[in-house]
Formats: structure tokens, C-alpha cells, sequence
């Protein structure tokens, strides 16, 4: 017992000065717009460690489920282990219900999950995106700790702030007198992805060299990929 | 927080088909306060010509009036009015002078060319640094979002009107994604024999 | 025993166990809410913020929604929250829209100031609570009650930096009720409150206005009104402005008015009149 005590005191004795880092900045941006019937959401597939390029061709989105994807993009390390845990979770799921979760559960099981981690965070900026139980595109963008908001549109990580004031002003029609969103179609969508990305990779060397666009509706999940500038 | 960021603001300039367009928002602040919203950025300094100091207003207001002090010897001496870029290497020896205790202002110069009536835009760093592209340039606490907006909504040779709509809108969307610049925006479009001053009302939250 | 204990058998043995640890590991509080992660640190409570920052040294931004602007007070007719819809982190305005008021029950709102991850999590702990305990007693909380409830649950972890300012209100056995609860752990009774970095100018319009004996209409433009230049000058609160209104019979909303609609409708009165 007097062993136990005294090894746990020098277990927890404070260490030399050590820095402790646990957390890199891989960069990548991802983008999503949701519609009537379906969702897009697309990422670059540019993993970055500072100046350095770690890859040009590793994509950011995710599949949980036939009607939900997840985009993640931030710390490489936690973006695989919070999707490791979150694919099992829902396995554990599918296998106790004989259902897979739906997109609005799988959205809080998300929120929870991050807030676990409250006090030793997964870095990680994250975009839920999916068809709702009616079947309409919907928009989960997450905080690190997990604060989640329901949006239709919206842009995360690393060229976020590029890229989100253009899709206020062409998908929200914001500043726009008397003017209303546009209809939202495949086609619209697909080009302001296009759009947005290749502006992003003109400016933020933590975005560029392609982009991978997945379209999500009841038929099922198609893939598309585009080329972007590589310097 | 950036000693830049502290009292907020944001400027872009365009070039366009025979035309040039510089652009300001209104907010003064100190950190979150806001103080007024009518505190103006942009500043003529001759005849088609314009430069905005957005940055620390302090000194955004010292390096306006040395300049305009230096801009006024340079006219008597030369008998001549000052061209876009006599102003920029003015502005650039200005802030190079203090290269180790500099003024907290990154400017923005736009202006036609008396002569040639070519469209000229710069943008320089605090310490001097001029960088002349051909399509548009951006500062202030809002530049990022505004790389994004000017990257996907400007076109090359767009006529006054349309280059007004875009420097608007570029702005406007761009200030609305940040909580330090805003309040109300001002836009000058400077063609060969006209100047066309917009004030465009915008979010004041 | 000894020697099983410092060699640490046990503690090993049963994590390579099944399914019930790993849970605990990778989500514990999906199985007891008021549990949380903590980081492998000798002093987790002094360290818990320490390491959070990239490989190039910059803080990693885990805030959102810090500045704000929300109020509520107590009158004749019940009691008025209203609140501002923004979020930010840093400078950089992450939404406009964000639901600052949490509808915890239809008797009982729960405000939002501070981390928005704190604040909507640890409500809805609340309001899960709050649940049980109807289940359990055969009668609402109170208010008084609901706010310990939560004020307890943020005290157990004091100092490990969550940060909430938060106000809950709504009506029970004793009338109107209104809290006022931090994540030091205060909290306390009041007529009227007002949280977050807008609110010096909330509560300037807020007490040169109020009266006890403001009619309805009169305490939700007050409310209104007081959110509304606080968004004007203070620069991290802004978006739409949300006013609830609790009566006896439970919370209304009574109105989302997006700030520049506002402004321009101000702006054209002052002009008038």
C-alpha cells in the first residue's frame, strides 16, 4: 500500500520543462450547400503541415452512413481518431436497432461526442451534412468543443473565412436588395463549390491542388473530382 | 489582439476598363466598443487620386497629414500635381523612415494617371513594401475575407457601374464576416473626367 | 497486492476488457452526463488550457460565441429575456443566427453567454434533469431548484475553465423567477440581469426604462430595444434579436427581428419624431 502511494507520487511529480504539444494545424477547407432533395459537400486534397505539403491527394469527407457524411478538417491525428470512434458508435447502433442512425441523431451523437473531450479537445472543424428523415439536405457545422448549428450552407477550416462571405452573398443573398436566394440546384451548387475553391487556393497555401465534390441524394452518393492549382 | 486590429476598418481598391474604385466601411472603434460611424478612411490627395489608411488612427491620421505636408513641398517644388505612383514611393520613403518604430497603417493608393489615364492601384505594408497588381487590392482587419470575396467576384475591363456593383459587394459581404470593420461603407469610383461618391447603408451590428 | 498495484495489473487487465471501458475511454458521458474527459496532466486543473496551442504557438480558438448580449428582467407582467443571435471567434464572425435562448421546458429559458458549447451542453443536462424530476415528484421544478441544479453540476469543475454566464428564468409555484448562474459557481436571485460583453450597454437602456409596472407590450420593446444598441456599439454582439416573454401559463416568443431591419426602423422614428 505504502508503495502504491509512494509510486504514484513520483508518477505525478511535476516534470522538467517539457512542452507538451498534442496538437498540428494540417489545414484543408471543406464547403457544403444543401438543397431541396440533396446535399454537396466538397473538400480540397491538400494535407499541409506548415509549409510543407504532406499530400495532394487525401480528401476530407467522410461516409457514416447511405444519407450522411462528415467533413473534417484540423488536426489530422484527431480527425482520424474522432472518425474511428464515431464509425463505431454507429455500428454499435445499426447493430442494436437493425436501422441506421438518422442524420439528425447522428448530429447531436457528434455534438456529445466533441464536448467528451471538453477539457482535452479533438481540434478538429467539422461539418455534418445529410438528408433529414423528410428527405430535404441539411447543414451541421461544429465547433472543436461541439456547439452545432442547422444551417443550409456553410464553409469550415482552413479558408473559412474566404470563402463564407461569398456564400452569404450568392447562396444567402445577402446585401442584396429585393433580391431572394436563388433556387438551389445541382448545377448552381456544383459551380459555386468550383468557384469558391479555386478562389481559396488562389490566396491560402493551406488549400489547393484538387477537390473532391460528393452529392448526396435518396438514390444514393456520387463523386466528382476537380484539379486545382498546385504551388 | 494586433495594435492593426485595435480600432478596426478595412480598405479595397479595383482596377477596371479605364476606371479605378477605392472603398471604405465607417467604423471607428476602440477594440469591441464603437466610438463613431462616420469616420472615413479614404482620402483624396490630388485630382484622381485617392489613398486610404486603414489601420491604427492615430496614425492613420499623422501619415495623412505628413503626406499631404510632403505632397503640398513636392507641388510648389515640381509645379506639378503628384501621379499614383510618385505618391506610392512618397508613402513608401514615408513609412521606411520609421522601418523600426513604424506607423500601424497599411495603405491603399488608387488613382488614374494624369498623363496616360491609366488605372493605378498599390497597396503597401506598414513598413513600405508596395505591391502593384492588376486586378485589386485589400486591407484592414477584414483583408482575408476579402481576398475571398474580390478572388470570385472581380472580372477583368469592368465598365464603372459594374465595377461600383462589385467593389460594393465585395466589401459589404466581406466586413459582414467580421466584427471590427463595418458600420456604413463609402465608395469612390474614379473615372478620366469624374469622381462618383457612393455611401451604401450596410448591417450596423 | 502491493506489487499488482504498482506494477498497475489491474488497472491494464480490465481496459483490454470489453466494450463498458473503451466506452468510458472514448464517451463517458454517454452514460453519466457530468463526466467528462480528462487529460492525461499531473495537475489537470491548473494545466487544462495550457496545451492548447498548434505546432506554430497559436492559441487554438475554442470559444465560440464569446461576446454576446443577453438580458432579462422581472415586472409585473412576468418576465422578459432578449438576446442577440452572434457568434464569434476572435474576430471573425462564426454565425449570425446562433439561439442564445435555450427552452430548457415550456416553463423554463435558459440564456447563453460565454463558451456556446458550455451553455448548450450543460443546459440540456439541465433539462434532462429537470424531466427526471417531474417524473419523480409529480410537479415542476422550481426555478430556484433548476438553477442549483445546474450552478452544482458547472461548480465540480471550477477552475478547469468552462466558461458560462447563463440566466434562467421562468414561472413556478412562487410567480416569476429569475437566476443567475456563472461557471465559478455564483448564483443568485434577481430583478433584473443582463450577461455578456454587450452588456454595459444593455443596461444602460435597461434601467433608465424600467419600471415594475411596464405593461407587456412597453417591457418586450424595452428588452427589445436594450439588445438593440448594445448591438450597435458593442462589435462581437449583433445578428437578430430574439425576445420571450414568461407568463404564468409558460414562455412565448415574441419576436426575431434581424438588427438592420431594426436599425433602419429606430433610425426612421428618431428622424420623425
Amino acid at each position: 500500500m505504502c508503495s502504491e502511494v509512494q509510486s504514484a507520487q513520483d508518477y505525478m511529480r511535476d516534470p522538467r520543462k517539457h512542452y507538451f504539444s498534442p496538437y498540428m494545424d494540417n489545414g484543408g477547407t471543406t464547403v457544403a450547400i444543401a438543397g431541396e432533395d440533396f446535399v454537396m459537400v466538397a473538400s480540397d486534397t491538400r494535407l499541409s503541415r506548415g509549409f510543407n505539403i504532406l499530400s495532394r491527394e487525401q480528401g476530407k469527407v467522410f461516409n457514416l452512413t447511405p444519407k450522411t457524411m462528415l467533413a473534417s478538417t484540423g488536426c489530422w491525428a484527431d480527425v482520424l481518431t474522432l472518425n474511428k470512434v464515431l464509425q463505431a458508435r454507429l455500428m454499435m447502433y445499426s447493430h442494436e436497432h437493425h436501422d441506421t442512425m438518422s442524420t439528425t441523431a447522428v448530429a447531436q451523437l457528434l455534438s456529445t461526442m466533441l464536448y467528451w473531450r471538453r477539457f482535452f479537445p479533438y481540434y478538429v472543424s467539422n461539418m455534418l451534412v445529410g438528408l433529414d428523415e423528410s428527405g430535404k439536405g441539411v447543414v451541421y457545422h461544429y465547433d472543436p468543443v461541439g456547439h452545432m448549428e442547422k444551417l443550409t450552407f456553410s464553409a469550415a477550416g482552413a479558408s473559412v473565412s474566404l470563402i463564407q462571405p461569398f456564400l452569404d452573398n450568392q447562396v444567402g443573398a445577402f446585401n442584396m436588395e429585393g433580391v431572394d436566394p436563388p433556387k438551389m440546384t445541382k448545377e448552381l451548387a456544383r459551380q459555386l463549390i468550383h468557384d469558391s475553391f479555386v478562389s481559396a487556393a488562389e490566396r491560402d497555401i493551406n488549400t489547393g491542388d484538387g477537390i473532391i465534390i460528393y452529392t448526396i441524394t435518396k438514390d444514393g452518393t456520387a463523386e466528382e473530382k476537380i484539379k486545382l492549382r498546385m504551388d | 489582439m494586433s495594435i492593426l486590429a485595435y480600432n478596426g476598418g478595412s480598405v479595397v481598391a479595383m482596377k477596371g476598363k479605364n476606371c479605378v474604385a477605392i472603398a471604405t466601411d465607417l467604423r471607428f472603434g476602440v477594440q469591441a466598443q464603437t466610438i463613431t460611424t462616420d469616420f472615413e478612411r479614404v482620402f483624396e490627395v490630388g485630382p484622381h487620386l485617392y489613398i486610404g489608411l486603414p489601420g491604427l488612427v492615430t496614425d492613420t491620421q499623422t501619415v495623412l497629414q505628413r503626406l499631404k505636408f510632403r505632397i503640398k513641398m513636392y507641388e510648389m517644388r515640381e509645379g506639378r500635381k503628384v501621379k499614383p505612383r510618385t505618391l506610392m514611393a512618397m508613402v513608401q520613403n514615408l513609412l521606411y523612415e520609421r522601418r523600426f518604430g513604424p506607423y500601424f497603417v497599411e495603405p491603399v493608393i488608387a488613382g488614374l494617371d494624369p498623363v496616360t489615364k491609366d488605372p493605378y492601384i498599390c497597396a503597401l505594408d506598414l513598413i513600405g513594401c508596395p505591391c502593384e497588381p492588376a486586378d485589386f487590392v485589400v486591407s484592414g482587419t477584414s483583408s482575408e475575407s476579402l481576398y475571398g470575396m474580390c478572388e470570385t467576384t472581380w472580372r477583368e475591363d469592368l465598365e464603372p457601374d459594374d465595377l461600383f456593383e462589385c467593389i460594393g459587394q465585395s466589401l459589404i459581404n466581406a466586413f459582414d464576416r467580421d466584427a471590427l470593420s463595418g458600420w456604413g461603407a463609402v465608395v469612390h469610383v474614379i473615372e478620366e473626367d469624374k469622381v462618383t461618391t457612393r455611401h451604401i447603408k450596410s448591417r450596423m451590428d | 497486492m502491493a506489487l499488482q498495484a504498482l506494477h498497475g495489473v489491474d488497472y491494464h487487465c480490465k481496459k483490454a476488457n470489453g466494450l463498458e471501458d473503451d466506452e468510458n475511454v472514448y464517451l463517458g458521458n454517454m452514460s453519466n452526463q457530468c463526466q467528462l474527459y480528462m487529460p492525461p496532466l499531473s495537475k489537470a486543473e491548473s494545466q487544462v488550457g495550457e496545451f492548447l496551442v498548434d505546432e506554430c504557438g497559436r492559441k487554438i480558438k475554442l470559444n465560440f460565441a464569446h461576446g454576446t448580449t443577453t438580458l432579462g428582467f422581472k415586472f409585473n407582467g412576468g418576465v422578459v429575456m432578449a438576446v442577440d443571435s452572434r457568434a464569434t471567434s476572435g474576430q471573425y464572425i462564426g454565425s449570425n443566427n446562433v439561439k442564445k435562448v435555450i427552452e430548457i421546458n415550456p416553463y423554463l429559458l435558459g440564456t447563453m453567454a460565454g463558451g456556446a458549447a458550455d451553455c448548450t451542453y450543460w443546459e440540456r443536462v439541465l433539462a434532462k434533469q429537470c424531466r427526471l424530476y417531474e417524473l419523480r415528484n409529480r410537479e415542476r421544478i422550481s426555478v430556484a431548484a433548476a438553477s442549483k441544479l445546474l450552478a452544482n453540476m458547472v461548480y465540480q469543475y471550477k477552475g478547469y475553465g468552462l466558461s458560462m454566464g447563463v440566466m434562467i428564468a421562468g414561472w413556478d409555484k412562487k410567480g416569476p423567477g429569475l437566476y443567475y448562474v456563472d461557471n465559478d459557481g455564483n448564483r443568485m436571485p434577481g430583478n433584473s440581469f443582463s450577461v455578456g460583453s454587450g452588456s454595459i450597454y444593455a443596461y444602460g437602456v435597461l434601467d433608465s426604462g424600467y419600471r415594475w409596472d411596464l405593461s407587456d407590450t412597453e417591457a418586450q420593446e424595452l428588452g427589445r430595444r436594450a439588445i438593440y444598441h448594445a448591438t450597435f456599439r458593442d462589435a462581437y454582439s449583433g445578428g437578430v434579436v430574439r425576445v420571450y416573454h414568461i407568463k404564468k401559463d409558460g414562455w412565448v416568443k415574441i419576436s426575431e427581428q434581424d438588427c438592420k431591419a431594426l436599425h433602419y426602423k429606430y433610425a426612421e422614428e428618431t428622424k420623425t419624431a
